[in-house]
């Protein structure tokens, strides 16, 4: 039987969970490119995520405009949200 | 010597690549001599400036060779010198980044204080402090720097003005030195970042370029890299400004359009038409363009070396315009060419004031450094007649074949060998 929830109009936050697949897309071709050209990636990507500068990335395979598509806070959101789900997860 | 002759009232219009930035590319040749394995630097400008840096790098004793599409190949182990030719490096102004280099790598350097653009003063006084502060002894004897020290240990350095050349020096010179240097108010330029970038995929620890506090842990040793300098803005903003002053429709590829943000805003807000992509810029054919006030800044700001092309621009919209030069007080010799096109510009200090919206006639010009030279380049394409200019020296040190590229997109301009000049003298 179908609950009665389902006869309301109801919110679906479809357009993060795509931004929490790209946030993720973007952060693995980036470190990918960056590993793959010899550069440390966590040190670039801290640097880009503090100074907002794109020398920080590779322009290999495109890295340095895949970096571009998300705003630095939406990378930021993601990398806080795993490691503290992660985390936390631990100490439960 | 030779000179530019260019046919007036041509529309630049099709696709042009950026090259490797020259300010980025003169710090990271020096920085190869940190290491003695070999590096491999990418997307390296054929221009005069690069050409005497590796006469220099040979001289000390490191084999360099051109590879192919910008390619440059260095092994500095044989490196057995620190006294760089004094007639080579005092053409160039980047020369100093030696000091840093080759205090990094042998301990000591002997160099003559720095040439290049006469921007008016300069003084090199945030380099000195930075190296006494890490440990080195610092003596100005008949116009040569002596720099040595027994042993280099990281410090902290507070920058008295921002310096775009102090802060790489300081950064190579740390990079190898023992312990934790610091340097606070540093310059934010993308092309200290892509030194630093340079320097950490050889194993340097550089943290917080491209933010006014830069964290280095000194390494004993490093490695060999493959890099690839990062896209001129410098010359892409030269190719925008060329295009939106001849009313002309050009496609600038292989750009980072966010170094580019100041000089971007700045078009658009006089009106010129543009279209951003991930790594291009187009600007389309416009109208004539409205006035506008122009301050430069150390970056993020608008960059002083595209105060005279722009310029050159304004003299091209109806109205008043004001450029403020906060970064050189001597950066305005391109001013006396183009009021000899007919442009009316008034220097009051550091402000220029433009009346602009009068075509410029061609006059016979003297570029007397880099950027004014690019600058007086434009204002001959838009000008009636023809335009001769001398001294383009100035322009070969920064812009690899730029006649060539702007003829490519349908300028007229043609380089020749003549043996006097048309200026008394």
């Amino acid at each position: 039987m179908v609950g009665d929830q389902f006869n309301h109009t109801m919110r679906f936050n479809v357009r993060t969970e795509e931004e929490v697949n790209e946030a993720r897309l973007v952060l693995k071709n980036v470190y990918t490119a960056l590993q793959e050209k010899g550069y440390n990636p966590i040190n670039q990507l801290v640097g880009y995520l503090l100074s907002g500068d794109p020398a920080f990335i590779t322009s290999h395979n495109n890295a340095r405009s895949i970096i571009r598509r998300l705003e630095r806070d939406e990378l930021l959101e993601e990398l806080l949200r795993v490691y503290l789900e992660k985390e936390l997860q631990g100490d439960r | 010597m030779e000179r530019l002759v260019i046919k007036g009232k041509q529309r630049l219009k099709g696709a042009t690549r950026v090259n490797g930035a020259k300010n980025a590319a003169v710090a990271v040749i020096p920085a190869s001599l940190l290491t003695s394995s070999q590096v491999k630097i990418e997307n390296i400008p054929h221009i005069t400036d690069i050409e005497w840096l590796i006469e220099i790098l040979k001289a000390l004793g490191a084999k360099v060779s051109r590879l192919g599409k910008g390619g440059l190949l260095v092994d500095s182990s044989g490196v057995n010198s620190f006294t760089p030719p004094h007639e080579l490096a005092d053409k160039f102004r980047a020369s100093y980044y030696l000091m840093g280099a080759l205090l990094g790598r042998c301990g000591q350097v002997e160099i003559p204080m720095p040439g290049g653009c006469n921007l008016g003063p300069r003084p090199i006084d945030q380099h000195i402090k930075g190296f006494t502060a890490l440990g080195a002894n610092v003596n100005l004897e008949h116009g040569l720097v002596k720099i040595k020290a027994s042993k280099l240990k990281g410090a902290h350095i507070y920058l008295d003005v921002v310096s775009v050349g102090a802060t790489i020096n300081i950064m190579l010179a740390a990079a190898r030195a023992e312990g934790k240097t610091v340097i606070e108010n540093a310059a934010k330029e993308p092309e200290i970042v892509d030194v630093a970038n340079f320097l950490n995929a050889m194993g340097a620890r550089v943290v917080g370029t491209g933010t006014d506090i830069i964290k280095i842990r000194g390494v004993p040793s490093l490695g060999g890299v493959e890099h690839s300098v990062i896209p001129d803005r410098i010359e892409a903003g030269t190719f925008m400004i060329a295009a939106a002053a001849t009313q002309g429709e050009v496609l600038i590829e292989d750009v980072i359009p966010k170094h580019l943000d100041p000089v971007i805003a700045k078009l658009k807000e006089v009106g010129v038409p543009l279209e951003i992509g991930p790594d291009w810029i187009k600007v389309l054919a416009g109208n004539s363009c409205s006035p506008a006030d122009v301050k430069t800044f150390p970056y993020p700001g608008f960059p002083t070396d595209l105060q005279a092309p722009m310029m050159v621009l304004l003299t091209q919209a109806p109205g008043t315009s004001i450029v403020s030069e906060n970064v050189f007080e001597g950066r305005f010799r391109h001013v006396a060419e183009l009021k000899k096109m007919g442009a009316r510009i008034k220097l009051e200090g550091r402000a220029a004031i433009i009346e602009g919206g009068r075509e410029l006639i061609s006059a016979p010009l003297k570029a007397a450094d880099l950027r004014g030279g690019a600058a007086l380049v434009i204002a001959g394409m838009i000008s009636r007649g023809e335009t001769i200019v001398e001294g383009i020296e100035h322009i070969d040190r920064g812009y690899e074949h730029l006649e060539e590229r702007f003829n490519r997109l349908g300028a007229k301009i043609a380089r020749k060998k003549v043996t006097e000049s048309v200026f008394p003298g």
